[in-house]
């Protein structure tokens, strides 16, 4: 498309200001997308050289390396070890044997087996002394897939440190050569509390986010490629084994009607992007709104709102949300004060939880509630930040409280604040509380719970997880749902990455 | 009309402000009598001896500490509270070093692999949490940290992702100028003195508010603690049993029970948290917005 | 106590921006060395680099011969001032200064001396009577003069300073300009001091380094720099108002070599023909440049004269600086002492009267107009 001047833009009226920036979104899609995949391409091209150049680098200080270094090629740490660096050296080879020892004692039985996750499940074997059948356990899938992928790892996690140790002995030999003193091991304890302190600092972290978080996420996109379930659990009833691509196939295969898995899935994710949109903007504005009715001049008692609206940060969500839920229930607080007024009558009562409509209405209203005290605070410290100069002379400029509300306190706002939005937005997809607490999903929906999980009208993409999980325990459909979640925020948080200047630079904010 | 217009116009900015401010006092009352009904109301039921189920008024009808005694001689509750207890304390200690050590590093140490860290832990943030539990699940249960020893599995969940929760705290040291650390490590400073030297005395809010939310974390975690204590009553935290007592079948029995259960898991932490306010409102406020 | 060598340094970012481009300089004992030059042009990072706050990523710096690449900036025994002051705000003026002193190992700096020190550099900066305050109680100028102190505490061989003055007010920042003049001869030691302002880089300066893109455009003492810049460039930032430039060609007859600009021909003074002989140089098209001080107001009909018309007449005091607009293309700025003008001459130059300017070829300096580079003067750094 055909770039105005700056000069020509300014001419426009606002209509076409407007589509001008749209049709530039638009049309310049394509070409960010193109982009993305040349940056994609060079990265691969970028790696593939790398991998070129560390073979070539490993043959030639082979070549070029003394005695040590290339003894080290077989020996893990031989080259440090000789050199003084007893402490380097040493990890080196412990690390060495260690893996060596893992590998042979059942680190190539997890590997052989990944192929198949197991070939022998349970069976009837005859028991001589028991003259009876007894039910033996072979293979255990499960644990196949889990040790497979440890081994896997541990066995990358080898191929580097022995690069590392090979990088260890080249720069060892330039410095020896350039009549400098290598580091001792007590050098190398110090540097752990200076240069190399981010190493000490993250090795606990970041060992539990990897172990806790990133390993079971990786098993669990594995998952998705097998058929285990109930009916195949990996021990005791049945192995389960790699089926390819057929779950997720069940979730783009669109066919008809509201009872296969698809359309469920399709269903509720509509309701999840819904819930999400108007938990987040709901919340939003009317925190702001809040927050700028407390801070006004001359409204007193501002600390005592303030502490009203907080209670509801600090008392648990389960008793607050499990308790409001049970307020709005047939038998609630609520239906009962409006049978005292005589609004409505004991069989008109209004079933709050049970209508599709209402409820899914009732969860967002319940969520402001929650929800505005947050947000209140947070307007209130970025409403403080604003310089007053600015509010000054938009008054002396002409401007209305509300045109100022609409030219400095909103833009400011929303510059500062779109990281947050987006988090917030990505937070609320995967709500799980506030959705499981009021509602518990439901009400139940006979369409979804025919197609493979129990999920309601209220149910989010988590909670229907949490259902699949707990109750169907059909846990390949749960890691196909799992992979979804995650494809839907990424997409979500891509294209808000590329439409919001403040999300760009970090150092900006610094 | 022109006339109007001028009246408009010079009418006194005070009237015009009162006007305002009435409206804004009665949204304010409004809104906070919406926000202490079901506080209010929750701590009246549970005086209410008359009857056990929900009923729909909010006065009790017979005053009484009754559900309070069941509360701690006749249920689990007990075992409950103390459940969470010891684990929101040892995560508040554990998950607050952790969180400030990867977000200190993040956020002033400069090394190779940085950029893909941050991306790294993005990228998995996107996953839901819940979908380890499958896996973490089995781990546990091969450790023996499930059902009745739920709680130092629990432990062990809350504490090793923690490292992901960087964000807000990684924004508050964000703004302590760079040329701090930069005097310092020319004054002779390792960075670990920089670090507990320089940084953490002028971290105070953030500190707080780290340990604030770490503890207050497990007191509503809902959906680790069911599945990992998977009903077992000796493993579960207070929201898994208060829960518990409000499904069909329970209710009937339970409900003021829930809501004494309630009132004493609420009074502490609500004190807790209202005394350490103003440091909450700082993290939030200078954390949260930059992460 | 200390020398600095910097061999071949050259600065590239991660993203292949290259900061600094080889950077050579000797510093000698007990100098005090000024980096100056626009912002971005490489000073401050050349300053990082040899407090060990930025990596070097090619070349060699040596202090006192010893290659200091790998060290970490604590095991360099260099001191620094930021721009920013960089005070911990948590400790008071006291602490602050001892702090560096507390850090110290083998040997361990003892109370007493800790104390002995700290007192004395408050004692020498006049902070005597805020050694309890907390840096946030403190003014711009009594901060800065805390962090000079924090550096001072520590004898250390190398004295950093990057921008210490510019957060200061003007006046505030001439009284620290000449504190700090006071305070090099009190302190045995080397001074690198960084700064935009070309002023105070004149004023403090044993040599100055004048940087641009990277690039160091001349190493002098301020008297040379001012002299006998290097290119157009030194010679438009040092000095102030700016050296004015007119396009001008070079020619030459029989023995003889002649400027001309526009209408004038300046016959070249011997000095400088001499100069252009052994360099043989003939006809060339230059660019004329003569600092505003150096033009002379002709009040008389002079023939060799350029006609230019006064825009502005800025009366400062004890000078004019008039704003000339020459030849209805290019504006000067010429400095008229006030004391020896008669007020019909005052009269003669308001805004609005056409004036004649002279030239003195002694005064003029010659610029290729093609490399910029001091025809006459041009030395290599």
């Amino acid at each position: 498309m055909e770039k105005l001047s700056d000069l020509e833009y300014l001419k426009l009226t606002k209509a076409q200001k407007f589509f001008y920036r749209l049709k530039l979104l638009i049309t310049g899609f394509p070409s960010w997308l193109l982009g993305l995949g040349k940056a994609l391409l060079s990265f691969l091209k970028n790696i593939i050289l790398n991998i070129k150049n560390e073979f070539l680098d490993i043959f030639l200080t082979f070549k070029n390396g003394d005695f040590k270094t290339k003894l080290s090629y077989l020996f893990m740490g031989f080259g440090s070890i000789a050199r003084g660096q007893i402490l380097r050296g040493l990890l080196f080879l412990i690390f060495e044997i260690v893996f060596i020892f893992y590998m042979i004692s059942s680190g190539t039985y997890w590997l052989n087996k990944l192929m198949t996750l197991g070939t022998k499940g349970p069976q009837e074997v005859y028991n001589e002394k028991l003259d009876q059948y007894v039910m033996t356990y072979y293979d255990n899938s499960f644990k196949i897939l889990l040790y497979g992928i440890l081994t896997i790892i541990f066995i990358i996690a080898f191929i580097y440190t022995w690069r590392l140790n090979i990088k260890q002995n080249k720069i060892s030999e330039a410095i020896i050569k350039s009549g400098k003193k290598l580091k001792s091991s007590k050098d190398d304890l110090r540097s752990l509390v200076d240069d190399q302190f981010h190493k000490t600092l993250l090795a606990l972290p970041l060992t539990g986010i990897i172990v806790f978080t990133a390993l079971p996420i990786l098993f669990m996109i594995l998952i998705a490629f097998t058929n285990f379930d109930a009916n195949h659990n990996g021990y005791s009833n049945a192995l389960f084994t790699w089926v390819g691509t057929s779950n997720i196939n069940q979730l783009v295969t669109w066919t008809s009607g509201s009872s296969n898995f698809s359309a469920t899935f399709g269903e509720i994710l509509t309701w999840t992007l819904i819930w999400a949109f108007f938990a987040t903007f709901t919340n939003y504005f009317l925190g702001i709104f809040v927050a700028l009715m407390i801070n006004k001049k001359g409204i007193m008692f501002k600390k005592l709102w303030r502490t009203i609206l907080v209670m509801t940060i600090a008392i648990p969500q389960f008793i607050s949300l499990l308790y409001v839920s049970k307020m709005f229930s047939n038998n609630g607080i609520i239906n009962g004060w409006l049978m005292d007024w005589g609004i409505v009558g004991l069989d008109s009562r209004i079933q709050f939880w049970e209508n599709p409509t209402l409820a899914r209405i009732m969860v967002i209203l319940i969520n402001i509630w929650i929800g505005i005290p947050y947000l209140m605070l947070i307007a209130t410290g970025i409403l403080l930040n604003i310089p007053a100069d600015l509010y000054e002379s938009a008054k002396i400029d002409g401007a209305s409280t509300l045109q100022q509300f609409q030219k400095i306190t909103l833009p400011y706002m929303l510059f500062i604040t779109g990281p947050y939005l987006l988090t917030s937005f990505i937070g609320n997809i995967n709500n799980f509380n506030v959705i499981f607490l009021l509602t518990g999903g439901g009400p139940t929906n006979q369409a979804y719970t025919t197609s493979g999980g129990s999920a309601g009208y209220t149910d989010l993409l988590i909670t229907w997880l949490f259902k699949i999980t707990t109750v169907d325990s059909n846990y390949k459909l749960a890691a196909v749902i799992g992979i979804a979640v995650f494809v839907v925020c990424a997409a979500i948080s891509l294209f808000v990455y590329n439409i919001l200047p403040s999300m760009k630079n970090e150092e900006e904010f610094q | 009309m022109s006339m109007n217009n001028n009246e408009k116009r010079h009418m006194k900015q005070s009237t015009k402000n009162r006007i305002s401010n009435t409206v804004i006092y009665i949204i304010l009352i409004l809104m906070s009598i919406i926000w202490l009904i079901p506080f209010v109301s929750i701590v009246l039921q549970s005086f209410r001896i008359e009857s056990t189920l929900q009923v729909g008024y909010v006065i009790p009808k017979q005053w009484g500490l009754d559900n309070y005694i069941k509360l701690f001689k006749e249920t689990s509750f007990p075992i409950w509270y103390l459940n969470t207890l010891f684990i929101a304390l040892i995560v508040a200690l554990v998950q607050t070093l952790v969180v400030l050590s990867m977000s200190y590093t993040l956020s002033r140490l400069r090394f190779k692999g940085r950029k893909f860290l941050m991306n790294f832990m993005l990228v998995l943030g996107l996953f839901p949490g819940f979908l380890t539990m499958i896996v973490l699940y089995t781990v546990l249960k091969d450790l023996n940290m499930i059902m009745a020893n739920a709680v130092p599995g629990l432990i062990l969940v809350y504490v090793a992702s923690s490292g992901m929760g960087y964000y807000i705290s990684k924004g508050f040291f964000d703004t302590i100028p760079r040329s701090l650390d930069e005097a310092a490590r020319i004054d002779g400073a390792t960075r670990f003195q920089v670090f507990y030297q320089i940084i953490m005395p002028l971290s105070k809010p953030i500190v707080i508010y780290t340990i604030l939310t770490a503890f207050l974390g497990p007191w509503g975690d809902f959906i680790f603690a069911r599945y990992i204590s998977n009903y077992n009553s000796s493993g579960m935290n207070v929201a898994v049993g208060l829960w518990s007592w409000l499904q069909k079948d329970t209710i009937a029995q339970k409900y003021t029970l829930f809501c004494a259960g309630g009132v004493i898991v609420a009074i502490p932490v609500t004190i807790l948290f209202m005394c350490l306010q103003k440091y909450y409102v700082e993290g939030v406020t200078g954390g949260a917005v930059k992460g | 106590m200390a020398t600095l060598k910097l061999t071949n340094v050259k600065k590239i970012y991660d993203n292949n921006v290259v900061a600094v481009h080889n950077f050579n300089l000797d510093i000698k004992d007990k100098e005090f060395i000024v980096f100056v030059g626009p912002s971005g042009c490489g000073k401050s990072t050349t300053l990082r680099m040899i407090a060990g706050l930025e990596e070097i990523s090619e070349g060699t710096i040596e202090i006192d011969d010893e290659i200091v690449n790998d060290l970490q900036p604590k095991d360099r025994d260099i001191a620094m001032v930021f721009q920013n002051y960089a005070l911990y705000p948590h400790l008071t003026v006291y602490e602050n200064m001892a702090f560096p002193l507390r850090l110290k190992k083998n040997p361990k700096v003892s109370e007493d001396e800790i104390f002995n020190r700290v007192i004395n550099a408050a004692d020498i900066l006049g902070i005597t009577d805020y050694l309890m305050r907390k840096p946030k109680n403190l003014s711009g100028g009594q901060r800065q003069r805390v962090s000079i102190g924090r550096a001072m505490v520590r004898d250390s061989k190398v004295f950093l300073m990057d921008e210490p003055l510019s957060n200061l007010d003007a006046k505030l920042r001439n009284q620290m300009r000449a504190e700090i003049i006071e305070l090099r001869h009190k302190i045995d030691s080397t001074f690198i001091y960084v700064t935009h302002d070309q002023t105070e880089a004149m004023t403090l300066g044993d040599r100055i380094v004048i940087m641009k893109d990277g690039y160091i455009q001349q190493v002098d003492t301020p008297q040379n720099v001012f002299d006998k810049p290097n290119n157009l460039f030194v010679a438009g930032f040092i000095g102030s108002p700016q050296m004015n430039f007119f396009d001008a060609k070079l020619s030459k007859e029989g023995e003889d070599y002649y400027v001309e600009v526009g209408e004038v021909k300046l016959l070249i003074d011997d000095k400088k023909r001499d100069i252009l002989k052994e360099k043989d140089i003939n006809e060339k098209d230059i660019i004329l440049g003569i600092r505003p001080d150096h033009l002379k107001v002709s009040f008389e009909d002079n023939e060799n004269t350029i006609k230019g018309k006064i825009i502005v007449n800025e009366m400062m005091g004890s000078e004019m600086h008039l704003h000339i607009n020459v030849n209805n293309k290019q504006d000067i700025i010429v400095i008229v002492p006030t004391i020896s003008l008669t007020k019909s001459q005052k009269e003669a130059l308001q805004a609005g009267k056409e004036i004649d300017l002279e030239f003195d070829s002694k005064l003029i300096h010659l610029f290729d107009s093609e490399t910029e580079e001091n025809i006459i003067y041009k030395k290599e750094c």
